[in-house]
């Protein structure tokens, strides 16, 4: 689905997926037909896409022959007899090494595992670990399900909120810093209330222990 | 009934016996004894999926209700379609359907051919529950000639399925998870596939929807009549919608000897040329610098004159049907003259999930029958034009011909549904007929399959039957008196002619029968 | 309880013994803790006779659905020219259910070993450990046990010197509750969406890539090792004597409103109402139990009448109108608002229905909606009949049964629970204009 798209959706409430960078970004014209422009139906021109949106660098490949990545990759691919099952490994490999992975990361990645870029849209929309925005330095995921719920996640999330100064769930902190989300059931239920941060999984999490907790951060 | 046959499988549905091979679904099996089970995501040239949980049976003695497209009978089964339970669960479907869904039938082009409401109507509920906002996704343009709508999507990945598993072309995904799902695609890798379109038809939905028929008529107010693509050698089998008189737009139609359900796109929006305005609607006769119009009795006659002691060179169009070019081809011979034809070429585009399926190179419905019919192909089709011959260009607009190429010809003779620009001046006689849309007849495609095309609409003013006109004039040159009908003209080319031995209208029916000894022709293209 | 405390007296500390002891970590610790003796010994049995020991002792599946394991095994034919593919189902995100988590991270060896054994009796070379993307911590630990048993010998070509192969990967999965259902699973590792399959054909038939293939929980795989050391009786001691069906201790994970959540490992058979005022300390001061969940989110919720009534094993919680489950023990004390928990759940299912069966996809969504209306204040007396209705419709009529399980907590907190909605709902019709389809 076209990132602008997404935005107009009101099905998605941002609250388990980061949400587009905020305003201020340019935007590159849409591939639909101009107003006017035979052919009868115009749809609205999306936001940005690609990479070349929100002043982001170009995107710059993983995995290059030769490169630390396709090594691994290449390593990976023998432990499956299909291309197709290295799918995932290979999309968290795009993740760790640019932070996001955006339209172009999955059309390198389409590519070299003789895929459809269409294909791996399909599965990156899927699972809700692979971040189709940049997000924020930290990006905080704070889980809500039933039972944290009853220990007091909520707040949790709001002092989270408060003190790393993101204005909605789903949405970098103006400073780059940060970007908080609720997630579903973290799997740590007796160590409510959990949060990963990045790849750092923190149990036990209570509103008053919040600040040592971002102190800690770079 | 009780075949003792070791790969048949007995059951009962809806208290009818049935008895079908092992491996057949409960589904498929219903369908040979005649009971609809209502689906949405099945259909039999795609993969099953059994995802929208609408062909939910009761089967006796089972747990749980059983989705019949997915399910294979065993021997012995009791399925009941239209219990309350399967009932039950169909309403349940529906409803949850509708829940999301805009319900903006008046505006949507699906209305009136659209399987959500047939279903609805027949076993939805009334009124739905959903108190609450609806989701909503704004209109998508998924390139080519497919524009979709995802607040009326029910998700059956048809289209997915279609793009994946017949055109091999996997540009559709399902993004996202839960009711945020909708059909998507990449950033800039559309709907390109010259096979794309058929997603239209297979949604059943108004999701998917042709921009070119976009709020262009209602669909039951469209007339349908069977015929077949002209626009390639294929001969692909379609339905042509008409209203008012006017071709509004093509759809495939099943054969599973030709082309599967399908039909390319080329084919699908190539329909605009059958509406053409600019028609040669009265006969002409040249009298001086000019021609004028007249009656078909004096047209024919100084046709006939014009052609008596002389060589017939009938340059022919391989889009004339085999009746047309039957009597062509009897012109010739009485005349000891030459016919010939050439096809425009271009790309062939196949449907790679479907065997021997695509968009041919040789670009028109009949060069087969042409040449069954003893027409010579050639890019330089006056070439053995001769001096003296008379020139009858039928249904040919001979772009590109040099005018000093047909100064040879003692007269030309113009048959034709528009005017060549060059045939103002140099045509003696001219003679209108009608389009393939407004006559009938049949074409032989590429494998040799001859299939008849029926008549969509009305032809323009005093234009004519091709084959009628035909006949008429062979008449007024001696021969027999002219034919009325169009089967009597294919009876007698059966009649004459070895390959199409044995075929009549009504042996060949709506689905076609090969020539006899059918091959792949020969020469050039196919 | 194991890590963060010392188990309890009445527990029977099987797979939890070495939770919070980082020297079991490491192969060399685990060796000292009698680790891989099991394998060895398996290695130099036949597949089959392995295969009868594991079913004799009457093991079923901890990961929620309870099918006796040994049968799983059995389904997997031998000598039939086809690659057979062990899958670990780690990807423990049932709300409630923490336990695989604490086996991979303090005993990752006991997990390795069992695959192992496991992958042997099937005839398997190929074993995936399916580990849920948020696990970052199991990751690392289980990566790092692979990469010392590969370096050992223990793995590999010549298993333990045996001549067999036996290779181990973890496959990480990236944020989907339902790739914890078997054949999503599956479908995960072969690099497509999440979506559950269609069954028949079952995995042992066809599975990943096709091939015949046998999927088990942590818990199940973990149990493995102790069964082959000591034998199916040594397993079958632990059961009620009025029902040998349900044998061997149970690692239960115990969260919500209750003194001392974490995980804690009882016999089958063991009396809930001890367990849960005994051992797990109560009820937090000054509050009392209102609803007990015991088997994850997916399982009928619990009146505290039912679960101090229960005998947990599968049976036992069956004749208390619920089920064992995955044995996420969820505790709902009387200061909660039952209703906001019950929409909190069913907003999980419908983040986490893969789209493919329309009940489930419509169904999970439009129940969150009603249900977070309703905990807004806004509910209609015909929202319940509603509620119950579509859960109906959601029930036994889709792929998998993520449908079933949202329909659940629902149709049972409505059930033994109705005046906490009733209460919600206001008496008088409230305002908004009813959208008709």
């Amino acid at each position: 689905m076209s990132e602008a798209n997404r935005e107009r959706s009101t099905s998605s409430d941002g609250r388990d997926r980061p949400m587009a960078p905020p305003e201020g970004a340019q935007p590159i014209p849409g591939i639909f037909r101009a107003p006017g422009e035979e052919g009868g139906v115009h749809a609205p021109a999306h936001a940005p896409h690609g990479d070349a949106g929100h002043g982001h660098p170009p995107y710059e490949p993983v995995f290059t022959p030769g490169s630390k990545r396709r090594n691994e990759l290449d390593e990976v691919l023998t432990r499956y007899p299909t291309k197709m099952a290295a799918l995932l490994p290979a999309l968290w490999m795009v993740q760790h090494e640019r932070g996001w992975v955006s339209d172009a990361a999955m059309a390198e990645v389409a590519d070299v595992l003789e895929l459809t870029p269409a294909y791996v849209k399909g599965v990156v929309t899927f699972y809700t670990m692979y971040h189709q925005h940049p997000v924020g330095r930290h990006f905080i995921q704070v889980c809500t399900t039933s039972p944290c719920n009853v220990c007091g996640a909520e707040d949790v999330v709001e002092a989270l909120l408060k003190h790393t100064g993101c204005f909605e769930l789903g949405q970098m902190s103006p400073d780059g810093k940060y970007t908080v989300i609720e997630v579903e059931c973290l799997g740590a239920c007796g160590f409510a209330t959990p949060v990963m941060i990045n790849e750092d999984f923190i149990e036990s999490v209570t509103p008053d222990g919040i600040p040592a907790i971002l102190a800690g951060l770079e | 009934m009780a075949d003792s046959n070791p790969t048949l499988v007995n059951l009962t549905i809806e208290g009818r016996p049935v008895s079908v091979p092992t491996g057949t679904t409960i589904l498929e099996a219903a369908r040979h004894a005649g009971i609809l089970v209502p689906h949405y995501c099945y259909h039999p040239a795609l993969p099953i999926a059994g995802v929208c949980r609408m062909c939910l049976v009761e089967v006796e003695k089972a747990p749980k209700l059983a989705p019949s497209c997915a399910t294979t009978v065993a021997e012995g089964q009791v399925v009941h379609v239209h219990s309350d339970k399967a009932a039950e669960a169909r309403t349940g479907v529906l409803e949850m359907l509708l829940i999301n869904h805009p319900l903006d039938c008046p505006i949507c082009d699906q209305s009136g051919e659209c399987e959500l409401q047939d279903y609805t109507y027949q076993e939805g509920r009334a009124e739905g529950r959903l108190r609450d906002p609806k989701r909503f996704n704004p209109v998508e343009d998924f390139g080519g000639d497919v524009m979709y709508t995802p607040n009326r999507c029910i998700l059956c990945t048809r289209c997915v399925r279609f793009m994946d598993d017949v055109a091999h072309d996997p540009v559709l995904n399902v993004s996202e998870r839960g009711d945020r799902a909708l059909i998507g695609k990449f950033e800039g890798k559309d709907l390109t596939h010259p096979w794309a379109g058929n997603v239209i038809d297979l949604c059943p939905v108004g999701a998917l929807l042709s921009k070119d028929s976009l709020n262009k008529a209602r669909s039951w107010e469209l007339d349908r009549t069977a015929s077949v693509c002209p626009n390639c050698s294929q001969g692909c089998n379609m339905i042509i919608e008409t209203r008012d008189n006017t071709v509004v737009r093509l759809r495939p139609r099943a054969n599973h000897e030709v082309n599967q359900y399908f039909m390319c796109d080329h084919g699908r929006l190539s329909y605009r040329w059958m509406n053409r305005q600019d028609r040669l609607d009265v006969p002409m006769v040249r009298s001086g610098a000019a021609l004028t119009g007249t009656d078909w009795e004096l047209a024919i006659a100084e046709a006939a004159r014009l052609l008596s002691g002389k060589r017939a060179f009938v340059l022919a169009s391989p889009m004339l049907s085999n009746e047309a070019l039957f009597l062509l081809s009897e012109l010739v011979r009485g005349t000891g003259g030459t016919g010939s034809y050439r096809v425009p070429h271009g790309e062939e585009a196949p449907l790679a999930g479907v065997e021997d399926l695509a968009r041919r190179a040789d670009r028109a419905a009949n060069g087969r029958g042409a040449e069954l019919l003893g027409f010579t192909r050639s890019d330089a089709p006056l070439g053995a034009l001769q001096a003296g011959d008379v020139l009858v260009v039928a249904d040919e607009e001979l772009a590109g011909v040099d005018a000093p190429d047909i100064a040879k010809a003692s007269a030309i003779v113009v048959i034709g549904t528009t005017l060549p620009p060059w045939a103002r001046h140099l045509a003696a006689v001219v003679l209108p007929v009608a389009n393939f849309t407004e006559e009938e007849g049949t074409f032989t495609n590429l494998r040799g399959r001859v299939q008849r095309f029926m008549q969509a609409k009305a032809a323009p003013g005093f234009a004519r039957p091709s084959w009628y006109v035909l006949s008429d004039l062979l008449a007024a040159m001696g021969g027999e008196t002219g034919f009325v009908l169009a089967s009597d003209v294919f009876a007698e080319l059966a009649r004459s002619r070895a390959e199409f031995a044995g075929l009549s209208y009504d042996t060949l029916g709506l689905k076609g029968r090969l020539i006899a000894g059918a091959a792949a022709p020969a020469g050039a293209g196919t | 309880m194991g890590y963060p405390h010392t188990p309890h007296a009445r527990e029977t500390t099987v797979l939890s013994k070495y939770f919070g002891d980082r020297e079991a970590i490491t192969l060399e610790g685990w060796k000292k803790r009698g680790g891989y003796a099991a394998l060895k010994t398996a290695l130099g049995m036949a597949p089959g006779d392995i295969v009868s020991v594991v079913k004799d002792s009457g093991l079923r599946g901890r990961g929620g659905a309870g099918f006796p394991t040994g049968v799983k095994w059995s389904f997997m034919k031998p000598g039939d020219g086809k690659p057979h593919y062990l899958c670990c189902n780690a990807d423990e995100s049932e709300p409630g259910t923490f336990k695989d988590r604490e086996i991979m991270r303090w005993t990752p060896h006991a997990l390795i070993e069992g695959c192992a054994i496991g992958s042997y009796a099937i005839g398997a070379e190929t074993c995936y450990i399916y580990i849920r993307g948020e696990f970052t911590e199991p990751l690392v630990r289980v990566e790092s046990a692979l990469k010392e048993c590969y370096a050992g010998g223990i793995l590999g070509t010549n298993a333990m010197g045996s001549g067999k192969t036996i290779n181990i990967y973890v496959h990480r999965g990236a944020g989907a509750y339902i790739c914890g259902e078997e054949t999503a699973l599956m479908n995960s590792i072969e690099g497509r969406r999440g979506n559950p399959r269609i069954k028949p054909p079952f995995p042992a038939v066809s599975g990943v890539f096709a091939q015949p293939t046998t999927i088990n929980n942590v818990e199940t795989l973990a149990a493995v090792p102790h069964i082959i050391n000591n034998g199916a009786a040594w397993y079958k001691q632990w059961m009620r004597p009025d029902n040998p069906k349900s044998t061997g201790t149970k690692l239960y994970s115990v969260c919500g409103n209750i003194q001392k959540p974490g995980n804690y490992e009882v016999p089958m058979g063991f009396p809930f109402k001890d367990f849960l005022y005994d051992l797990c300390g109560g009820p937090p001061p000054g509050r009392k139990f209102k609803a007990i969940i015991p088997g994850g989110i997916s399982v009928p919720i619990q009146t505290v009448e039912e679960a101090e009534a229960s005998l947990m094993d599968y049976e036992g919680f069956v004749a208390q109108g619920t089920m064992l489950g995955s044995g996420g023990v969820i505790v709902i004390d009387d200061a909660q608002n039952l209703v906001k928990q019950i929409a909190r759940a069913a907003r999980f299912f419908a983040h986490e229905s893969c789209a493919q069966c329309t009940q489930c996809r419509e169904g999970t969504a439009w129940t969150t909606r009603i249900l977070e209306r309703i905990v807004a204040g806004d509910g209609t007396p015909e929202d319940l009949d509603t509620l119950l209705d579509i859960g109906e419709n959601m029930t036994g009529k889709t792929i998998c049964v993520l449908s079933d399980s949202c329909a659940t907590p629902v149709a049972s907190g409505i059930k033994k629970f109705r005046a906490d909605f009733e209460a919600l709902i206001k008496k008088k019709k409230h305002h908004l204009v009813p959208a008709v389809a």
